[in-house]
């Protein structure tokens, strides 16, 4: 019965204001990292050797360095050079370009899949190279690259529970901050867990849901 | 009279392979000129080289009379608008639906407003008799059908010729005769075309000339009676036979 209480009164409330935060960096980071990914994907492909040399260096280095030191570079690295990031836009700013490097390369692989004769028949219509990747190529990859890239934002659901490590106190942080109070981490962890699985199912739902509507095209 | 386009001198390389060697051919208003030979004569990569897909490595295209600058990017749009190209595996927009496929390049290109474009589109798959198909997405077109939508979106864009490669050679045989009925009704509109292709009744009745190509060379041309029945040269002769034969037994 105290348990109950406790869960009603203090646990729920304050993890929903975590969910509220976790929720405010997501939805921005995905949106960032996606279009960020389409562009540098696109470089990749697209791009003269030296663009292309420039996007293989970050996806390698965003890639390589593990998400939390990158967050750790932003949010402590750069306050050493004088630049102050909120623990928020560190965060935003970490998950964006870190999935972005990741989407990247799904879009490079849906756009070299792309058959040679659409490009063909856009260029023997008068379109210029970049309407093109535009109108032509894009719109085809981007079906394509769907799954991968929905893969990556579920993933950036659960990666942004790193934020708390940089002092943007969301979901988990809540969550830590409870548990370590009431040493009740089963039940507090065990509602974090839940509170992501729905999350990542509403997520893979609307992916899944984009992607039938897309795929009517391609039958 | 003037020729509408003129192909001088053109020569092209993949490596060390010589794929056109000094060709050369001019078109009237309302030719129709039939490319015939081998595969790997070089036809689809003549085709490909006027409208610079692939690009000639020297030799100059004039289309009524200006030069073409292939290292201009946008005389070459400009260019391209106004020659219709026609795919053996039709190129279809694969995102688009039938109509979507034709008004892109009219919104896009030719800068025509979206209401202006759709009633353009519609009017050009009446004119291929498609206009139930307008919703349809390629997956859901069969061959015969793509194809004459491909050529649909071609003509949208009032092309001043068309260059057609081998248009009926993905098809299955019941669904060639549609296709063909809209090339046929297209040149008895009077529209300038070079055509390459294996159907060769269709191509005599059809054809101004006919040139036969083999290894990259223009090898002969003449108006059809010539090439399929008198051809000088004993390899025209040959392929001629062949193909004739081929046809009749069918």
């Amino acid at each position: 019965m105290e348990e109950i209480v406790y869960i009603q009164h203090t646990v729920f409330p304050a993890l929903m204001q975590g969910l509220g935060v976790s929720i405010l960096l997501i939805l921005p980071s995905a949106i960032c990292g996606i279009c960020l990914g389409v562009v540098t994907g696109t470089l990749h492909v697209y791009g003269s050797p030296v663009t292309r040399f420039m996007v293989n260096g970050y996806v390698l280095i965003f890639r390589g360095f593990p998400l939390i030191i990158q967050l750790y570079i932003w949010y402590f690295g750069l306050a050493r050079i004088g630049i102050f990031l909120s623990p928020y836009t560190a965060s935003v700013l970490g998950f964006s370009l870190c999935s972005a490097a990741y989407h990247s390369e799904y879009i490079r692989g849906a756009l070299l899949s792309i058959k040679h004769g659409q490009a063909l028949a856009a260029q023997a219509l008068g379109f210029t190279r970049i309407q093109t990747i535009l109108f032509i190529i894009l719109p085809q990859a981007m079906r394509r690259a769907l799954p991968g890239c929905g893969n990556e934002i579920i993933y950036l659901i659960k990666y942004s529970s790193l934020a708390y490590m940089v002092t943007c106190i969301e979901l988990t942080g809540k969550a830590k901050i409870l548990a370590s109070a009431s040493f009740k981490y089963i039940e507090v962890f065990m509602i974090v867990g839940v509170i992501y699985l729905f999350l990542v199912t509403l997520a893979s739902s609307l992916l899944s849901r984009l992607e039938k509507g897309w795929g009517r095209c391609f039958l | 009279m003037d020729p509408i386009l003129s192909v001088e001198n053109l020569y092209k390389q993949f490596g060390d392979r010589p794929v056109l060697s000094d060709v050369s051919l001019s078109i009237n208003a309302g030719e129709i000129k039939v490319l015939i030979g081998p595969s790997g004569a070089g036809k689809s990569t003549l085709l490909q080289s006027i409208n610079y897909l692939v690009p000639p490595d020297s030799g100059r295209i004039l289309l009524e009379g200006r030069l073409v600058n292939g290292a201009d990017k946008r005389a070459l749009c400009g260019y391209r608008q106004q020659v219709g190209m026609i795919f053996q595996d039709f190129n279809l927009f694969d995102h688009l639906n039938a109509v979507s496929n034709i008004e892109i390049a009219l919104i896009r290109v030719k800068g025509l407003h979206k209401i202006a474009a759709r009633q353009r589109a519609m009017a050009e798959l009446d004119r291929v008799g498609l206009t139930s198909h307008a919703n349809h997405y390629p997956a859901e077109l069969s061959g015969g059908q793509k194809q004459r939508v491909s050529i649909a979106r071609a003509l949208a864009m009032d092309p001043k010729i068309m260059l057609l490669d081998e248009p009926t050679s993905a098809l299955d045989p019941e669904l060639i005769g549609e296709v063909l009925s809209v090339i046929g009704k297209l040149g008895q509109a009077g529209m300038t075309m070079i055509l390459a292709t294996h159907q060769i009744a269709f191509a005599r009745n059809l054809a101004t000339e006919m040139i036969f190509m083999e290894a990259g060379k223009i090898v002969e041309q003449g108006t059809p009676d010539v090439i399929l029945n008198h051809a000088c040269c004993v390899r025209t002769r040959e392929f001629c036979s062949s193909i004739t034969d081929l046809t009749s037994n069918q």
